[in-house]
């Protein structure tokens, strides 16, 4: 034992480790969070003995094999890093920072670097299982698909094609969500959807009604470029940890960082300005600041008045804003917001990008739109830098949403009319009348002229439960909802756990695929009726997946599908074929044994989705990205030189026309400084050529290289032939383009000609900020369904209750004219951890992100928690106004304001205090388990979209 | 030629446990055991950082210093590492460590607490060739060996954790540092390396 | 005659018990500051310059802001 005396080593051996603040870290705080003092250590006897055996078998088998290297992509949010696995004899053995991705640089956060563990797959669902007399049994696939199929078609026989609901997945890979949304229209129905509901639908109905497309419209790529970064209703340092990388880097550059969040979040850590607001204000604080922005003459006039119409009706609105009523409201002072203006006036380029604190509202299409307005009052649209920088959630939500998993639409927002019904039909070639007529052939919505079922918007996930509990006259369909098909969706994630048990125990059949059993499995109290199907995770098989940013990955299988779990295409195939329409469904794909050719299915989607340019991203352009990601600058996203030069990564779309004609993706949107053909575009002419006599085309503005220097239409095979350019068409061309528009010619010869002379096929509009189609054609405030500012609820009131919307009545004064906030003085809000994702059985059942986060909290605080008389670690009941309860522990911080309560959504497992490991199948309960945030939030729903309103509730904590 | 070094830059760090999560996957490591952590101080208020800590591979090293049957030896550019057949799981280098590194996988009665271990700069140990099945089982993967870095710095989601050359971390940082025009903040430096930047 | 019986029987217990007490001894003689353990190649193969040269490619590559 060597014991030598330093000199001046003793000062620095007892004076703890200073630095900031000049505080110290005491060691048993550190202990206590390491988990050691907490007898985690006495843990790592009992638990991970099964664990290291399995991983010693994993080793043993693979100890001698020869190292294969497989290139996927991360599932669990929309930056896309890159994935390198190294597997051997079949076996993932290793995990690899993928360095040449430019999305992540090699960076992974605490999930991205745990993705390994799904090679281990410990709790996950190993072979098809079925409820029986309240005991889970081990079941065939072919009993499985057998028994569901004939329920299903029972129940279709009896109550309609519409009683079944398919509610999808944003971790579907982009043809396993186009192939899904097939799936439900040949079953002959619009009940279908996916998370974008409950996440950004209000982002996509908003921002494309009012420039075109709903889309993050630069990428987290273009943020070094920023000059100003204004966050509102964003954690991305929990939620897009990897896209910190590039906004921190963006810091570095000299831009500023501005976020607004009724929590300091670990992002507010990180930012030159924190704005403080109440939850649900949104409207109110941006309105706050283009007041300042109006009042001090600082918008960009030549941009508002060559691309933007409407901005004076959002002056009048505006106007209303002073310093003075946005403080009352809002309870930002003053001089915050006047600071927040200036930053984003005199640091141009400036980004601003907005999560699910700004779209989970009622009124989140009000929010969304607010956001684009002062964005375009700015002159920030269409700039490298610049743009509305939507962050989505999931890992495919954003190809999901593409594909129209949803309640209304088919693929590519074509939406539901018939045309866009004939036009897929074209794509499929199946017979149009052949799919009209696997609906159900009532109609139940349009007093006047009744509008056939095929034709009106589905129920929404948001809303399932109430198909099956409300009134069958009440909804515009046939009957309630029946059958129930959980496919890679968490129910966890949607409000009102109460009433979802009862939907859950009132359903007929409840039929769970994924790799995980999820919260559904043990949350209704039923003996039988469900069915646990095994789906294969991502990286179980290949396909594309589309980033936030619009760019598609092509991801490589990894491993074989684990266990007896099968690739959801494989599974959607297998009830195609059990209801008869097998045939149809895979008409030009190929079908190699029972799984369809995803390649093929990528290649009929290059065929039919010219409306967002998913048409030039072919699987061999895709493939050839993969090989040659470190040919891609890191901030433009462009290849320099090698095989793919010219390309944009990823081929963001718009990629227009075919995969021939080489279109290098469109990296920023709405872009004019470069051609069409590079990647450019002006705002889409999305809403007609005039409203009340003024124009909606561009003024005087248009793209690089533009022959028609002003505003067009959209591009019709008559306007082609009226400018003259119809004999730059082949003939093959020609013939499919007769009397179409670039929406539905199939050959893509209008989109190529029309871009060749520098054109936009989608017509050259101005951006509107008057949505004369919505409930409030310019964004105003109302407030919450539940507040606690009685005194603003009429000057700010919501909307009359709707007799149908999206088939079902829906409330709203109703609600918001009862005061609660008596009983419930808290606002409730919820939001994301780092280390879990979405409903969270997938992550809490990885011990290594599980270790980091073991119980369900509340933050609550100080003044709160000692006017209650509750201290930190504490547990504690949480009650919504609704009656939901959930039980759990108290983290007193001053993260939180007084009078606000943050709960993360990721937990479940519990059902009001009560822990169910028991009701799930053996072995597959997840290491964590906690009570769902969501059982105590509330009713409330976007006006337009049915957005969950989860960001603002009221309740009130009691010492358990 | 410069010694290993980390240098977790806290003005990136977000607490994102990136690293911590990537050193149990190539490690194995049981519950309970953690080699690197996330310390964030202030938490919740403007202030708030956080910087990820594990074994520093000091330059006279504290915990050899101390241990009693001298399990420890470093390689030329100062990895420190130890051999766990000799360890006795005493807890001494435990004590003496000023970043709290060691970890004991066991509590037992009588303070049994079975073998130390901690981050090896993924540089495995002694037993066996390197990569070995018994060098994997004992100690993780030896990354070292394959030409490669920590995985814990290679992937970090903003790069604020960085670990290899002593002077090629320093220049980095440095860089940073003159873009934000701040000063110099080698949290640890002094301690474990006895130096400034 | 039975108390040597039993006396019998106990030795013979007792010598079948320390026979299951031999263990393989390998000692490890203690001296102050020198480490004993066993020898690790990787000092060896990382002490050459190539492997140090080969550490540094990979920093750049991985952790600049490339």
């Amino acid at each position: 034992m060597k014991l030598v005396k330093k000199t001046g080593s003793g000062s620095a051996a007892t004076q703890p480790s200073s630095g900031f603040l000049g505080r110290s870290i005491d060691r048993r705080a550190f202990l206590k969070r390491t988990g050691l003092a907490a007898g985690g250590a006495a843990v790592a006897i009992g638990l991970p003995a099964k664990m290291m055996r399995r991983a010693d078998a994993a080793d043993a088998a693979a100890a001698d094999g020869d190292t294969v290297i497989k290139k996927s992509v991360c599932t669990h949010c929309s930056v896309g890093c890159g994935v390198i696995a190294e597997v051997q004899n079949g076996v993932w053995t290793g995990q690899e920072p993928d360095f040449d991705s430019p999305f992540n640089l090699g960076a992974h956060c605490a999930k991205g670097a745990s993705v390994r563990e799904h090679g281990h797959g410990e709790k996950r669902v190993k072979y098809p299982m079925k409820k029986v007399g309240g005991k889970w049994e081990r079941i065939s696939w072919d009993q499985a698909i057998n028994e569901i199929g004939d329920k299903a078609l029972e129940i279709r026989e009896r109550a309609g094609p519409d009683s079944v609901y398919w509610l999808g997945s944003a971790k579907f890979s982009n043809e396993q969500s186009y192939f899904y949304r097939k799936f439900a229209a040949m079953w002959g129905t619009n009940n279908v959807d996916h998370q974008a509901r409950i996440c950004h639908s209000t982002t996509v109905a908003g921002v494309a009604n009012t420039w075109g497309y709903g889309a993050m419209t630069n990428s987290y790529n273009d943020m070094h470029l920023s000059k100003a970064m204004f966050f509102i209703g964003s954690n991305a340092a929990e939620a897009h940890p990897v896209a910190m990388q590039h906004v921190l880097r963006g810091k570095e550059n000299g831009g500023k960082l501005i976020v607004c969040d009724p929590r300091f979040t670990r992002t507010a850590a990180h930012a030159d300005q924190y704005i403080r607001l109440r939850p649900g204000t949104d409207v109110p604080l941006i309105w706050g600041i283009l007041w300042h922005i109006f009042e001090n003459n600082w918008q960009d006039d030549e941009f508002i008045r060559q691309r933007v119409f409407g901005m004076e009706d959002v002056r009048k609105e505006v106007a209303n804003w002073t310093p003075e009523v946005v403080e009352n409201v809002t309870g930002v002072p003053g001089d915050q917001v006047k600071q927040a203006a200036q930053t984003m006036v005199e640091n141009k380029p400036g980004t601003l990008v907005w999560c699910m604190g700004g779209t989970q509202h009622h009124v989140g299409n009000n929010n969304t739109r607010a956001y684009c307005i002062l964005q375009l009052a700015l002159g920030n649209i269409g700039v490298a830098g610049g743009g509305a920088n939507i962050f989505r959630g999931h890992d495919n939500v954003q190809g999901a949403t593409d594909f129209g998993v949803l309640s209304d639409s088919l693929p590519g927002y074509y939406g539901l009319a018939e045309g866009s019904w004939k036009h897929w039909c074209r794509v499929w070639d199946v017979d149009f009348e052949w799919v009209k007529s696997r609906f159900d052939q009532g109609a139940y919505e349009g007093k006047d002229a009744p509008i056939p079922v095929m034709n009106t918007n589905g129920i929404t996930v948001s809303r399932w439960i109430d198909g099956v509990l409300e009134a069958k006259e009440n909804i515009a369909q046939k009957d309630t909802i029946k059958a129930m098909f959980m496919w890679g969706h968490a129910p966890n994630s949607q409000t009102r756990g109460p009433e979802m048990k009862k939907a859950m125990e009132t359903l007929e059949l409840l039929v769970i695929v994924d790799p995980y059993p999820t919260h559904s499995a043990v949350l209704p109290d039923r003996d039988d009726g469900i069915y646990l199907l095994p789906a294969a995770t991502q990286y179980e098989t290949c396909g594309s997946v589309t980033a936030s940013n619009r760019s598609l990955q092509w991801r490589e299988k990894i491993i074989e599908p684990l266990f007896e779990s099968l690739p959801d295409h494989t599974i959607m195939y297998k009830f195609a074929k059990k209801f008869g329409f097998a045939e149809q469904f895979t008409k030009h794909i190929q079908v190699n044994g029972e799984e369809p050719l995803v390649e093929d299915i990528l290649r009929e989607i290059n065929r039919g989705m010219w409306t967002i340019g998913y048409t030039g991203q072919s699987p061999e352009r895709l493939k050839l990205h993969l090989e040659n990601k470190h040919t891609f600058n890191t901030t433009t996203l462009k290849a320099e030189g090698g095989p793919c030069d010219g390309d944009y990564y990823g081929l963001p779309w718009p990629c227009w026309g075919t995969p021939e004609m080489k279109h290098p993706g469109s990296p920023n949107l709405y872009d004019q400084s470069k051609t069409v053909a590079e990647g450019g575009l002006p705002f889409r002419a999305n809403f007609g050529v005039e409203y009340k006599g003024q124009s909606l085309l561009s003024d005087g503005s248009y793209s690089k290289g533009s022959e028609i220097q002003d505003g067009y239409p959209e591009f019709t095979a008559d306007l082609v032939k009226q400018l003259g350019w119809w004999n730059d068409l082949t003939e093959d061309e020609k013939k499919a383009a007769e009397g179409k528009n670039w929406k539905t010619d199939l050959s893509g010869g209008i989109q190529r000609v029309v871009i060749k002379h520098g054109c936009a096929p989608f017509g050259n509009g101005k951006a509107r900020c008057v949505v004369w189609n919505f409930p409030d054609p310019v964004p105003i405030h109302r407030e919450p369904l539940y507040t606690p500012r009685r005194d603003l609820v009429e000057k700010y009131a919501t909307y009359e209750d709707r007799k149908t919307f999206w088939r079902l009545p829906t409330r709203y004064k109703s609600i918001q004219e009862q005061d609660f906030s008596g009983d419930y003085p808290l606002i409730h809000t919820s939001g994301r951890l780092v280390e879990y994702e979405g409903g969270g059985e997938e992550t809490r059942s990885n011990p290594w992100l599980a270790e980091l986060q073991q119980h369900m909290f509340a933050e609550i605080n100080p003044k709160n928690a000692n006017d209650l008389g509750i201290k930190d670690g504490q547990d504690v009941w949480l009650e919504g106004p609704e009656g939901g309860k959930i039980k759990v522990k108290a983290m007193v911080t001053r993260r939180v304001a007084p009078g606000v309560v943050f709960t993360p959504y990721h937990f479940g497992g519990w059902f009001q205090g009560q822990d169910l490991p028991d009701k799930y199948p053996e072995g597959t309960a997840p290491y964590v388990r906690g009570d769902a945030a969501n059982t105590a939030f509330t009713y409330g729903y976007d006006s337009v979209t049915m957005m969950q309103e989860t960001k603002v509730s009221l309740c009130k904590i009691t010492a358990a | 030629m410069a010694r290993m070094k980390f240098l977790c830059d806290s003005e990136r760090c977000i607490e994102c446990n990136g690293c911590v999560t990537a050193c149990k996957n190539e490690h194995e490591v049981p519950w309970g055991v953690n080699r690197r952590r996330v310390v964030t101080l202030d938490d919740g208020v403007p202030g708030e950082r956080s910087i990820s800590v594990a074994c520093m591979h000091c330059t006279d090293a504290p915990c050899a210093a101390v241990c009693p049957v001298d399990c420890f030896y470093t390689t030329d550019d100062g990895i420190v590492l130890h051999d766990k057949d000799l360890c006795i799981g005493c807890g001494y280098c435990f004590y003496a460590c000023p970043f709290g590194a060691p970890q004991y996988p066991q509590k037992e009665a009588f303070g049994v607490r079975g073998k130390m271990d901690k981050c090896t700069f993924c540089a495995g140990g002694p037993q066996g060739k390197d990569n070995s099945e018994e060098e994997r089982k004992k100690y993780g993967r030896n990354r070292i060996a394959e030409g490669k870095l920590p995985l814990c710095a290679e992937m970090c989601s903003t790069k604020a954790l960085l670990a290899g050359d002593g002077d090629m971390v320093a220049d980095i940082y440095r860089e940073r540092v003159l873009k934000r025009s701040g000063r110099p903040q080698t949290w640890g430096w002094e301690t474990a390396y006895q130096e400034d930047v | 005659m039975n108390a040597s019986k039993a006396t019998l029987t106990a030795c013979v217990a007792a010598l079948a018990l320390l026979a299951g007490c031999h263990e393989p001894v390998s000692v490890t003689v203690y001296e102050a500051g020198e480490y004993k353990g066993e020898s690790d190649p990787l000092l060896k193969a990382h002490a050459k310059s190539e492997s140090k040269e080969a550490l540094q490619k990979r920093f750049s590559m991985g952790q600049s802001d490339r």
